[in-house]
């Protein structure tokens, strides 16, 4: 073997995990096409995990869902889907850009786990009031109820008759 | 025995004397009402045949968990949906196989109501009547006579607790004894706490709901079940099992756009808008880490 | 107890009524870290159990192939589940999931070197230490190839499975997701491999998105994935065969049809 260090297995490793989800450099050798394609189906398998922790956040955001998620996580490795979820949750509500339901959803699991942004969020053992959006639940001896909901945009004078488009976002796709 | 009264004795009976009576009326009466309450508590030997959705809906949640399983189940077929003034909007012709519930909401709904106000809709109300005497034939709720009944001796024994503290009152201004009266009434008024509340269903109607629920674990809300592959009967059997959460599940958009009220498990009153704790996954542990992926290219 | 034989369906929650409804089911792989070690099983799982279905543990995060040890309380976890639900034997990946303190998030390929197989037969072997039962290990899809690979894909698979004994979970949707990505041929592969060492296989559907096709769990099994079936199962059958589906889940009758397709492509009783 010649004098050239050849990186070892862990190190080699390491890089690629990099390069797949923190946004590190691609190490030397990969070809590009599949390396992306690998990247954007990682944050797409994210995405769907997320929503099915936090299916009201992603059920009101819809279609929007996975191009929001993918441009908040892209470059920001995982710490498992409840917390990819809350941080970006927390994110949005900074923001103003909670959708109702998805503000509720928040408040409820602030009220009742305690989640400091760096650990595994825990069961909180006193009482505790969270608020989200305009949104407010409490939690006691770990029942959670949902004071006050989110505030919702007013809903548009209606139309007379059938054939209007169905507006739930969610096409019927259960047969029967 | 005859006591004379003596002087002073409130009402001019003795102490002794009415406690005597006071006590056995009251036994009696209490005896009366608990047999009642068992009789009609206990309920029918079971059922004609199994139980809907819809009817499980109604034992588990009055009429308006029956109308959500009925809206559970005609949206998971893809019969109606909401538009954007959050009013109901049918999507197509009523698919065939409808409880006469399910054809008098898909009726509302091309009427454009609200979800909120189906329970008020004429047709609407017919049906939840006869869902709720189909129960009450079978044994599985009381019907209002049926719990007239039993309230009917509770409020003799309420009316026996008020005399009782009458009593007592007058003793205490008279200046007698009232040690013994006093613990009778203690007695009584637990009594009364007790038989109060009449509730709607029997012991056998609870009984088809533990079991119900045990056959159908799969579709608490918290298992994340797949409503595409339970279909619209499995909606239906969600919904009427583990209350609006589970149409929450089905359909958020729908929900959310119909304003459908969050509740973990049916209630009868249809006021509260309390959640129970966390979406999907409430506790991190096995949530947090276990994906369901075992293929390589599983990121795609 | 003997391994796992005929058609099987991954078990999940979600689905977890509709497979306790199918009679003919004698077997399910359920993924190791969402059973727990004490405490009571999945509900449905217990059910199958009593009804004497098999029941495979499926590890998805070991990471057997990583540089570094496995992490002895993964071995150990997975072990337990073995014991609670009495399974013939586990199963897990050659790959790893995890490098430099981060997670990938999913399964990602090794560079086929010697230190590599060596990598990975060391932590087979200590996995093989602490579990009950024999393992079963699956070549993955991958959509990234590393550069300077020393060896091919069919004799690296070989020499590990030779060095550390264990069995071959062989996954033709991998297999297939594989070959057609790169332009190979997959029977190319399937000739080369130790087809009497699988102890059973996967098949699952996939899609084609951004000119790659990825093996998604999610999608309905492609026509040529049930072909390749058909293949393996002319040259040798495996024991089992498992669907593997692991969201957007179809109606009933799509699931029982496709269950049903893979019976016949493999020439195993129905279980619906």
């Amino acid at each position: 073997m010649t004098g050239d260090h050849r990186p070892g297995l862990a190190e080699r490793q390491a890089e690629l995990v990099a390069a797949l989800v923190a946004g590190g450099t691609p190490p030397a050798g990969f070809a590009p096409g599949p390396l992306a394609a690998a990247r954007a189906a990682l944050l797409r398998k994210r995405a769907g995990e997320v929503a099915r922790h936090w299916p009201l956040l992603a059920a009101g955001l819809g279609t929007a869902w996975p191009t929001t998620f993918v441009r908040w996580a892209s470059g920001r490795p995982t710490s498992g889907s409840l917390r990819d979820g809350w941080d970006l949750a927390r994110t949005m509500r900074e923001r103003g850009t909670l959708p109702p339901a998805g503000a509720e959803e928040l408040a409820v699991r602030e009220a009742g786990l305690r989640y400091d942004g760096r650990a595994t969020p825990r069961p909180r053992r006193l009482p505790a009031v969270a608020r989200a959006g305009g949104a407010v639940a409490v939690q006691i001896a770990g029942r959670v109820r949902l004071l006050r909901p989110a505030r919702r945009p007013p809903a548009p004078p209606g139309g007379v008759g059938g054939d209007l488009p169905d507006a739930a976002g969610s096409a019927p796709w259960i047969s029967d | 025995m005859i006591v004379h009264a003596a002087s002073g004795d409130t009402w001019g009976i003795s102490g002794p004397t009415f406690l005597r009576f006071y006590l056995v009326a009251n036994a009696v009466v209490v005896a009366v009402a608990v047999y009642h309450r068992v009789r009609l508590l206990t309920g029918a030997n079971a059922a004609a045949g199994p139980l809907g959705a819809q009817q499980l809906a109604y034992l588990n949640g009055g009429p308006a968990l029956a109308v959500h399983a009925a809206l559970g189940g005609l949206r998971g077929s893809g019969a109606i949906g909401v538009g954007p003034d959050r009013r109901l909007l049918t999507t197509g012709p009523a698919p065939t196989g409808l409880t006469a519930l399910d054809q008098a909401i898909h009726w509302a709904a091309h009427q454009r109501s609200r979800a909120r106000d189906l329970p008020g809709e004429q047709r609407v109300r017919d049906a939840l009547d006869q869902l709720r005497t189909d129960l009450e034939q079978r044994g599985l709720l009381l019907s209002p006579a049926q719990r007239a009944v039993v309230r009917r001796w509770t409020r003799v024994l309420a009316a026996l607790l008020v005399l009782g503290v009458v009593r007592l009152f007058a003793g205490l201004t008279n200046g007698r004894p009232v040690g013994y009266l006093l613990l009778t009434l203690f007695g009584v008024l637990a009594a009364v706490l007790l038989l109060w509340r009449v509730p709607q269903t029997t012991r056998a109607g609870r009984g088809v709901l533990r079991d119900q629920r045990r056959a159908h674990t799969h579709l608490d809300p918290g298992s994340s079940p797949a409503y595409a592959t339970y279909g619209a009967a499995g909606a239906a059997m969600g919904v009427a099992l583990y209350g609006t959460a589970s149409l929450w599940a089905l359909d958020p958009g729908f929900a959310e756009q119909a304003e459908v009220q969050r509740q973990a498990l049916g209630g009868w009153s249809s006021g509260s808008s309390g959640t129970s704790g966390g979406g999907g996954c409430g506790g991190g542990s096995s949530c947090g880490g276990g994906g369901g992926c075992g293929g390589g290219g599983c990121g795609g | 107890m003997t391994g796992p034989s005929g058609i099987g369906i991954g078990w999940r929650p979600e689905i977890a009524g509709f497979v306790a409804e199918l009679p003919g089911l004698r077997f399910v792989e359920v993924v190791a870290e969402s059973v727990p070690a004490s405490g009571p099983l999945p509900s449905g799982l217990a059910q199958l159990r009593d009804r004497a279905v098999t029941v495979v543990p499926h590890g998805v995060r070991l990471s057997l192939g990583g540089a570094e040890p496995v992490d002895p309380a993964r071995v150990a976890h997975l072990a337990a589940v073995a014991q609670r639900v009495d399974a013939p034997l586990v199963s897990e990946h050659i790959a790893f999931v995890r490098a430099g303190g981060l997670e990938a998030g999913h399964l990602l390929p090794l560079p086929r070197s010697r230190e590599a197989v060596d990598a990975v037969c060391a932590n087979v072997a200590r996995a093989q230490a602490e579990l009950p039962v024999p393992i079963a290990l699956e070549p993955i899809a991958a959509l990234v190839d590393w550069p300077d690979d020393e060896l091919d894909e069919a004799d690296f698979l070989t020499e590990i499975l030779d060095r550390t004994g264990a069995l071959l979970l062989l996954d033709v949707a991998n297999v297939y997701a594989n070959a057609r990505n790169r332009g190979t041929d997959p029977l190319a592969l399937l000739d080369r491999l130790p087809l009497d060492r699988v102890g059973y296989a996967h098949v699952a559907g996939g899609a084609e998105h951004g000119g790659y096709y990825h093996d998604t769990h999610t999608d309905p099994i492609p026509p040529a994935v049930l072909d390749l079936v058909g293949a393996l199962c002319a040259r040798h059958r495996p024991p089992a065969l498992l669907l593997e589906r692991d969201g957007d889940y179809p109606p009933a009758a799509e699931l029982r049809a496709e269950l049903d397709a893979l019976a016949t492509a493999a020439g195993l009783p129905a279980v619906t």
